[in-house]
């Protein structure tokens, strides 16, 4: 697959301000891969989103952008990319659809008509098909400021697509929502992902909207501190992967254990296992003596994060 | 579409028209367009019509009416683009700045857009005018009317000069009140100039307003005896001078914003 984003060495420093935001950074994003941005609050996530959609002037460095340069093809760029704000960019006192329309009308889609009704078919056809997947088609002719947060993000999906982008950045896309809507809006993006097969940049500090992305970067203090898969990041973070046993035999399970070369460590609870190269269904293969408890530990990238963070507070 | 020119003529088309819903779904916008003329043409044109206009030598309130014509164009187009920075502040503009449109299209689509939303003022000031019984001078009125959008285009490339220079919506909300106000007092809009010397002579010169206000009325005034009383200027310099600040405010105004937005 060919890289649709590459970055390489970006900086930038705001006015007034001591340090950089974004320190020289370098990263790919291939064609049609989930590839999810994250880092605390004030890594550097909007600052880097920001310039990539072209909203802000980068310090240093160079972007492109399915194949065109964000400095001097800032037009071309813009009409690869949808964007989804971190706050809604939404006119609250127009209807769905007129927001639709203003989009349409600005990307030079269509030509602008005053009505709904006098926009062509495929317009209508392509705002009710995307309408139908996002779950607002009985929504669209009523005031945005009559929406939930979840409805106001969808509809801005909607938006986002109807240009039919190669790219879909989306900054913090579920912040303010509720648990609920947070994971239907998530399930709406990936079947919108597969059936438009786009490329997908996001930014987010919900770890479990992460999990699922091809590849992540840990960004902080405006430096790339991981790039990988989540299992990579979460391998070369946390390496301990363990596994809690115990059996009524618990003397028969340590010799198993040891003839197996197994390293354990014992409390009073349980035995602790860290089965590093081998799966835990591999080393469970070698054990004959019932277990009374088993509790496979996996770490999560939320757990690579917070790692990661505390030790660049340690290293302050 | 395809040409290039043809995408940004649509995109200005598509921008004005969001202004226009937006202000006709506006409540607000009708009822201020009322009051703004009752306060100054019924109460203030009227206490000074009555206490100090006897021996001007013409009609003073309807003097007052076309300086509050032109004026309610320059306070409409200002107060439009200066919401450029609110918009910006509340996050309602960031899907126009990243489309495929010249900043130029943004800017003129938010000017014209103001400016029809200006022009809705105008039925309060011909209500208010009525009601006052003013004349209305038959087909000059319509000439001036043709004219209006000269004098938005004017106010809105102000308002967009204003705001290359501000960055926060607090800023420009007060400071697009103060540089209407002023130009209200000091361009002849309620007051005659005829006779400003000094400081505020050279104030009134400086000011867009003055040669908008003045093309006004010699479009309305014109063939009537009372001309020579109530026109500064020769028209065509008051256009030559209002296209100048037209051209120089909307250049160096919207490389500002645009600026100002990217180069944080």
């Amino acid at each position: 697959m060919d890289s649709i984003i590459r970055v390489n060495d970006l900086v930038k420093r705001y006015k007034k301000s001591e340090r950089p935001a974004v320190d020289g950074i370098s990263f790919d994003v291939k064609e049609g891969e989930f590839f999810a941005f994250l880092g605390p609050n004030g890594a550097g996530k909007t600052t880097t989103i920001s310039i990539l959609t072209t909203t802000l002037a980068m310090t240093g460095g160079s972007v492109e952008i399915a194949g065109y340069d964000l400095e001097k093809e800032a037009k071309q760029v813009r009409r690869q990319v949808g964007i989804i704000f971190q706050n809604p960019s939404l006119d609250l006192e127009l209807t769905a659809e007129e927001n639709i329309r203003l989009h349409v009308s600005i990307y030079g889609l269509y030509g602008y008509r005053p009505f709904y009704r006098m926009m062509p078919a495929a317009y209508k056809r392509r705002i009710e098909e995307l309408a139908e997947i996002v779950g607002i088609h009985d929504n669209l002719f009523k005031r945005v400021k009559t929406f939930s947060g979840g409805m106001k993000r969808k509809l801005e999906i909607i938006r986002s697509l109807m240009h039919k982008p190669k790219i879909l950045f989306l900054d913090e896309p579920t912040q303010g929502l509720d648990a609920s809507a947070r994971r239907s809006l998530w399930d709406y993006l990936q079947k919108v992902r597969k059936e438009e097969n786009i490329t997908i940049f996001l930014t987010t500090h919900y770890l479990d909207e992460a999990e699922g992305a091809d590849r992540v970067c840990m960004i902080h203090r405006g430096k790339v501190a991981l790039l990988g898969t989540p299992e990579e990041i979460k391998t070369r973070l946390l390496g301990e992967k363990f596994m809690l046993l115990d059996a009524e035999d618990r003397q028969g399970l340590k010799a198993e254990l040891s003839a197996l070369q197994v390293p354990y460590t014992e409390t009073d609870e349980h035995l602790k296992v860290i089965y590093r190269e081998r799966t835990p269904q591999r080393l469970l293969s070698g054990l004959t003596v019932p277990l009374k408890k088993l509790d496979v530990h996996q770490p999560t990238l939320e757990e690579a994060y917070l790692n990661l963070v505390e030790k660049g507070e340690d290293a302050r | 579409m395809n040409s290039v020119a043809a995408k940004e003529i649509n995109a200005v088309l598509a921008i004005t028209a969001r202004e226009i819903t937006k202000a006709v779904k506006s409540p607000v916008l009708l009822i201020v367009s009322i009051i703004f003329p009752v306060i100054f043409i019924g109460l203030m044109g009227g206490s000074l019509s009555q206490n100090m206009a006897g021996n001007l030598g013409f009609n003073y309130l309807q003097f007052v009416m076309i300086g509050m014509i032109v004026n309610n164009m320059f306070t409409g187009t200002v107060a439009g683009m200066s919401a450029l920075i609110e918009e910006r502040d509340k996050n309602l503009t960031q899907e126009l700045y990243v489309s495929p449109i010249s900043r130029y299209s943004i800017i003129l689509g938010k000017m014209i857009g103001s400016s029809f939303t200006s022009l809705v003022g105008l039925l309060g000031i011909l209500l208010v005018s009525l009601a006052m019984r003013i004349p209305l001078g038959g087909m000059h009125i319509v000439w001036l009317f043709l004219t209006t959008p000269l004098y938005c285009l004017v106010g809105a490339s102000l308002g967009i000069f204003f705001i290359g220079f501000v960055q926060d919506s607090k800023a420009a909300d007060v400071g697009s009140m103060l540089i209407v106000m002023p130009q209200m007092f000091l361009s002849g809009a309620i007051i005659p100039i005829f006779h400003s010397t000094g400081i505020l002579g050279f104030l009134a010169h400086l000011m867009p307003m003055t040669y908008a206000i003045d093309l006004a009325r010699a479009v309305f005034y014109k063939g009537t005896p009372v001309y020579n009383q109530v026109v500064l200027y020769n028209p065509w310099l008051d256009l030559l001078v209002m296209a100048g600040f037209f051209l120089v405010f909307s250049i160096i105004g919207t490389i500002m914003f645009t600026r100002s937005e990217r180069n944080r």
